[in-house]
């Protein structure tokens, strides 16, 4: 095991991912095996599915990428489901009804989710709330915003060029310009994360503020960054959602927050702050969205990934628990 | 004085690398004040945590009341009769008076809690040692010395025979001493052996029977209190024999500029008008006994904690400094007394934590510079003799002299010209701890300035080229190297006024 | 050195101390709001919108005195909401489509309550998981739960005018023409008992010493994680009898329903005094709080205001209840 662990290839791509990476491939052979099974008469592995796992992990992606800063720091943050619901709300009210160009409406989408992850921000960095509370409250608000604005009525994303941010089809050529971009976003996260200032305070603030603080670190300023980035990412994430699923109904988005939190938990990113894994957030994710589809095609409802999913994020957590005691 | 209640003889206990107490005698009779004494490290509290059992003596034996004991929990020590009462208070702020005092021991009536009839025992309890407090108040609403009252009392209604005062007074006001001492004597005259420790050496004078003396962790003596002086019990707390060479002039040039100067610090009740100055290429020894405010000032010097009022000059100009990061702007460094806490990220890199300070001098673009990190990192793991594989390696794997070492770096890359060093040597072996005597020189030698705050006497004596000694929140003395000696220090430091 | 907290005339007043500032000023602005919406809405001084209050109340009132158990202990459960109606489900798919006594459906309603009471307190108390955390986990399982127990189909308990419908008679009776909301007896009498198990007996104050300072109660000799884990208990056996509470004064019961509701429960105990951070709270605190929850979402709908906008302002009622929370403990440290 601990040669494994030791070997340098391994330790570049970090043990826990690649643990994570097998188990992927794991659950995806099971599914392959076990639809036909459940289901006769189908089959798990088509291009179709495939496509429905990614266009489930796009902006489940974005929004644990998201959140993995706030988990970084030490915080959560249970508003970006609906605060991506919100987003996807006010810009596609504005976008149908009153007529704005897709490229304003994909800004203010992204804008909304700076609003609400500047709000969270400035009451738990400033304001010294706890993130958890904080967040549901906005949570709430953010549903109730999301209503308000389209009088509770649903909103249907018409189709346009911005569909292309998923799927491009160029001279009879599919790109999966979707992949790319969740790639590039995680990239882009991991850069941010790893390479700059804002990363290097956010991962040593999760890690011991104080210190941190005696150092002359403005924490406050670079907490509520954080959220700031969490919540932008959640309109990003709105972005994608409308793409695929061209419907919002108001009042929902909250078992988003759940999905989540559980891809980048399972990431390897510690709910005690400190350590983040963009690469591990993203292989969670997508294990998810395998759950998600894969139980559907078996011919079970949502209700069982629910079951699941909280059963992970249990082990998970303790797992973590568990070697930080051993290591202390 | 009556017979004798507790006897500790010979009491030997070693932690790894330290011999915490080298055969240790105390004696307790019944009726008496038995006073307790040493500087800070010297074993008492040590001694205290064998007899009521929290540690496991190596060698010696215990005999209270006549039979050999051995308590393997402070609850067996406490059924058994002997209690402690702690300077920190182990309070739940949010009950009441009485409900604290009975925790875990509750009056009941049937399955309920009787309520008002422990407020009456409890009010029993206070007439009987005439303090004045109302049993059904919260807790958190009471001063810090009506809360240790409190604590007293709950000791108290243990039915106690042994009690032991660690530093009571510490917290009390003039008042609340008088009344604690009314209590003690009255314990005294009901036959109670009490055992009493503290820094204050008029308060021994006047409240206690005799003196037993500690010094590193050894026995020193004991002695009959009215028939020796303040100077013969601090005699008996510095008398040890200096084997590293002290410092016997201040290597600071008469005209060396005033870098940093400090006027009326107020903040809180542990830093009163504290006033100092410190000079280019100084190191400030700050010397006192546990509790007397170094830290606290240090802190609110570094805006740390709020400071209520006081001017800070540096270079002669005044500075306002509000938070670590105006302290830090302003060239002040600051090494706080417990590491782990306040020092360093531990689950990061090396070159991570040596740059926390300075992150802005490291950036190319919006990116981090690692290669200038790494480089930079390493210059000080060379410099200050770090021993590690190599700069990426996180610090919790760093024994604490090079744990100590790369805070000393976060601040040597920033260029701090005044540095703080709280307890530099704490925890840290003596192979370390030369090292960085050697290196606080060095420092001071190419014009750093440093403020050293240090419990350990030998470490002011043999480092600093002046000494401010503290005592309660208050600065009670300054000497120059020349003038000082561990008496003269150890006088200061237990001046109150 | 004198009384650290000095406080004035008012709050130096001995009634005013036993009953609690804040109790009061919520009692006031109960009242305020009352009179507000009265004013506003001639509709809204109907003996009827009295009763639609109590409908919310209950539930309400049940889940945010089990929570403040919890917040007592210093944690928090945020299974309730989902709880509420997975366990209020399964008892009445029991009934409804299993054919068993309504009795056995009460029975299982409850046990399901005190079952993942257990659990949650297990998971906190044993495992060492941070109490938000390990009930968002099990608010997901019971989310599920419900749904696949009844095959994803709602539930209706039996209506008040057929036989096994006498669960609504004991919150709503009719008597002549009249309906009674008997349900606030049986609030007022259980907040009674759990007032006395919080403040009168060793149960309760040793929760309330672990909250304030789990440290010093360990070393009191008390048993940290049982007090822990019987908290969640307490607090997952009134889930159940909350879920029993909506199930009588609500139609269907959609499974998978109910996030959300645990805020208004922990907003009103938060409200009613309850610290976030534990060691006091008050059941008669999280009454009155949990009175203000269910007349805003009665209200509201009286002078114009949507469901949606309630969200909002609930939300922001909770954010302004913790922010007092937390301004009360910087002036107590």
């Amino acid at each position: 095991m601990d040669k494994i662990r030791n070997n340098a290839i391994v330790k570049k791509i970090g043990f826990n991912s690649l643990v994570l990476l097998c188990v992927l491939v794991l659950l995806f052979i099971l599914f392959a095996i076990l639809t036909p099974i459940m289901k006769p008469g189908t089959t798990f592995l088509s291009y179709s599915r495939i496509v429905s796992i990614f266009n489930y992990a796009y902006f489940l992606g974005f929004l644990s990428l998201g959140v993995t800063f706030v988990i970084a720091t030490g915080g959560i943050d249970f508003s970006i489901g609906p605060v991506m619901y919100c987003a996807a709300l006010i810009s596609g009210q504005l976008l149908t009804k009153n007529g704005l160009p897709i490229g304003a409406c994909l800004l203010i989408s992204i804008l909304v989710g700076i609003i609400f992850g500047c709000i969270n921000g400035i009451l738990v960095a400033y304001g010294g709330l706890p993130s958890f509370i904080t967040s549901m409250a906005s949570m709430m608000i953010a549903k109730g915003v999301g209503s308000v604005f389209t009088k509770t009525q649903s909103v249907s994303w018409p189709g346009g060029w911005y569909q292309n941010l998923v799927k491009w089809t160029v001279g009879g050529v599919e790109i999966p310009t979707g992949i790319i971009i969740l790639f590039a976003g995680a990239a882009i996260c991991a850069v941010v994360l790893n390479q700059t200032k804002i990363g290097r305070y956010i991962l040593c603030i999760g890690s011991n503020r104080e210190a941190v603080r005696l150092s002359g670190v403005d924490t406050k300023k670079w907490e509520m960054l954080a959220y700031i980035i969490c919540g932008a990412l959640a309109g990003v994430a709105a972005i994608f959602y409308v793409t695929v699923y061209t419907t919002v109904l108001p009042g929902g988005g909250d078992t988003f927050n759940n999905d989540a939190i559980a891809g980048c938990v399972m990431g390897g990113t510690s709910m005690a702050g400190g350590v983040a894994s963009i690469g591990g957030t993203l292989i969670g994710v997508v294990i998810i969205s395998l759950l998600q589809v894969g139980i559907l095609a078996m011919g079970y409802q949502s209700q069982y990934q629910y079951v699941i999913t909280g059963l992970i994020v249990l082990a998970v957590v303790y797992a973590d628990l568990r070697s930080r005691r051993r290591s202390n | 004085m009556g017979d004798v209640i507790l006897t500790m003889k010979g009491i030997d206990k070693s932690f790894p690398g330290v011999h915490a107490l080298d055969h240790v005698d105390l004696e307790v009779r019944k009726g008496e004040v038995h006073a307790l004494m040493g500087e800070n490290g010297a074993g008492k509290s040590t001694l205290m945590k064998v007899l009521t059992g929290i540690y496991k003596k190596d060698e010696g034996t215990i005999t209270y009341e006549g039979k050999e004991v051995e308590f393997s929990n402070p609850r067996e020590a406490q059924d058994a009769g002997i209690v402690i009462v702690h300077q920190e208070l182990n309070m739940m702020g949010h009950l009441t008076v009485a409900q604290n005092i009975f925790i875990g021991r509750e009056i009941m009536k049937g399955k309920l809690i009787d309520d008002k009839k422990m407020n009456e025992e409890a009010k029993k309890l206070f007439d009987r040692l005439g303090i004045d407090i109302d049993p059904t108040e919260t807790m958190s609403r009471l001063t810090v010395g009506k809360q240790q009252m409190c604590e007293i009392a709950k000791a108290i209604s243990h039915d106690a025979k042994v009690i032991i005062f660690d530093e009571p007074s510490a917290a009390l006001t003039e008042a609340e001493i008088e009344e604690l001492f009314k209590i003690i004597c009255d314990l005294r005259d009901k036959q109670l052996g009490i055992v009493y420790i503290s820094h204050r050496m008029d308060e021994i004078k006047v409240i206690t029977d005799r003196v037993t003396v500690m010094r590193d962790g050894g026995y020193v003596g004991t002695l009959i209190t009215e028939d020796c002086t303040k100077d013969d019990i601090i005699n008996m707390m510095v008398g040890r024999v200096i084997y590293e060479e002290p410092k016997t002039q201040s290597a600071v040039a008469p005209d060396a500029p005033v870098v940093l100067k400090v006027e009326h610090l107020n903040a809180g009740r542990m830093v009163q008008d504290v006033s100092f100055e410190l000079r280019k290429g100084e190191i400030l020894g700050f010397s006192g006994l546990m509790g007397a405010g170094r830290t606290e000032t240090a802190r609110a010097l570094f805006g740390a904690d709020p400071k209520d009022s006081g001017d800070v000059y540096i270079n002669g100009k005044k500075v306002d400094i509000k938070t670590p990061q105006d302290a830090v702007r302003n060239g002040i460094g600051y090494l706080s007394e417990d590491r782990k806490r306040y020092g360093i990220v531990v689950d990061k890199t090396i070159a991570e934590n040596s740059t926390m300070a300075s992150l802005e001098r490291f950036m190319k673009g919006i990116f981090i510079n690692k290669k200038k990190e790494n480089e930079a990192a390493q210059e000080y793991v060379d410099a200050l003799n770090t021993k590690t594989p190599g700069v990426d390696q996180l610090v919790v794997n760093l024994s604490g002299g090079n744990q100590q070492k790369v805070v000393i770096a976060k601040w040597l890359v920033r260029n701090c010209d005044i540095l703080i060093f709280d307890e530099p040597t704490r925890g840290i072996d003596v192979g370390a701890k030369s090292e960085i005597y050697t290196l606080m020189n060095k420092l001071a030698a190419e014009g750093k300035s440093i403020i050293m705050i240090s419990s350990e006497m030998t470490e002011i004596l043999r480092m600093s080229d002046r000494i401010v000694v503290m005592c309660e929140g208050k600065k009670t003395g300054e000497l120059s190297i020349e003038e000082a000696t561990q008496e003269k220090i150890m006088h200061a430091a237990t001046l109150r006024n | 050195m004198t009384d650290k907290k000095k406080g004035n005339v008012f709050t130096n007043n001995p009634i005013v101390r036993a009953v609690g500032v804040q109790k009061i000023v919520v009692l006031l602005v109960l009242i305020l709001l009352l009179v507000f919406f009265g004013a506003m809405s001639p509709s809204f001084r109907k003996y009827s919108t009295l009763l639609s209050i109590m409908d919310y109340t209950y539930y309400l009132a049940f889940l945010g005195m089990g929570v403040t158990f919890c917040l007592i202990t210093g944690g928090v459960d945020l299974s309730i909401g989902t709880g509420m109606f997975c366990y209020a489900i399964i008892g009445g798919y029991l009934i409804t489509k299993q054919g068993m006594p309504v009795i056995v459906g009460i029975l299982v309603t409850l046990g399901c309550g005190l079952l993942m009471g257990t659990v949650n307190g297990l998971i906190v108390s044993r495992g060492g998981h941070a109490p938000f955390l390990a009930t968002l986990c099990t608010m997901m399982i019971v989310r599920g739960l419900g749904a696949i127990v009844t095959n994803s189909t709602s539930v209706t308990w039996p209506a008040s005018n057929v036989a096994n419908g006498w669960t609504r008679k004991i919150f709503k009776i009719t008597v002549g023409n009249t309906k009674f909301p008997l349900g606030l007896v049986w609030v007022i009498l259980l907040a009674i008992l759990l007032s006395m198990l919080l403040n009168r007996t060793k149960a309760g104050r040793y929760i309330i010493a672990i909250g304030s300072n789990k440290e010093a109660a360990r070393l009191s000799g008390v048993n940290v994680a049982n007090y822990q884990m019987l908290a969640y208990m307490i607090c997952g056996l009134m889930t159940g009898l909350a879920g029993l509470a909506y199930s009588s004064a609500f139609q269907s019961m959609t499974p998978s329903g109910g996030s959300g509701i645990e805020l208004n429960a922990i907003g009103g105990a938060i409200i009613g005094g309850t610290s976030m951070s534990g060691g006091s709270g008050s059941i008669a605190g999280t009454l009155l709080g949990v009175f203000i929850m269910s007349v805003l979402q009665t209200g509201l709908p009286f002078i114009g205001i949507q469901s949606n906008y309630q969200q909002i302002i609930i939300g922001l009622v909770l954010i302004l209840a913790v922010y007092v929370d937390v301004l009360k403990n910087k002036k107590l440290a």
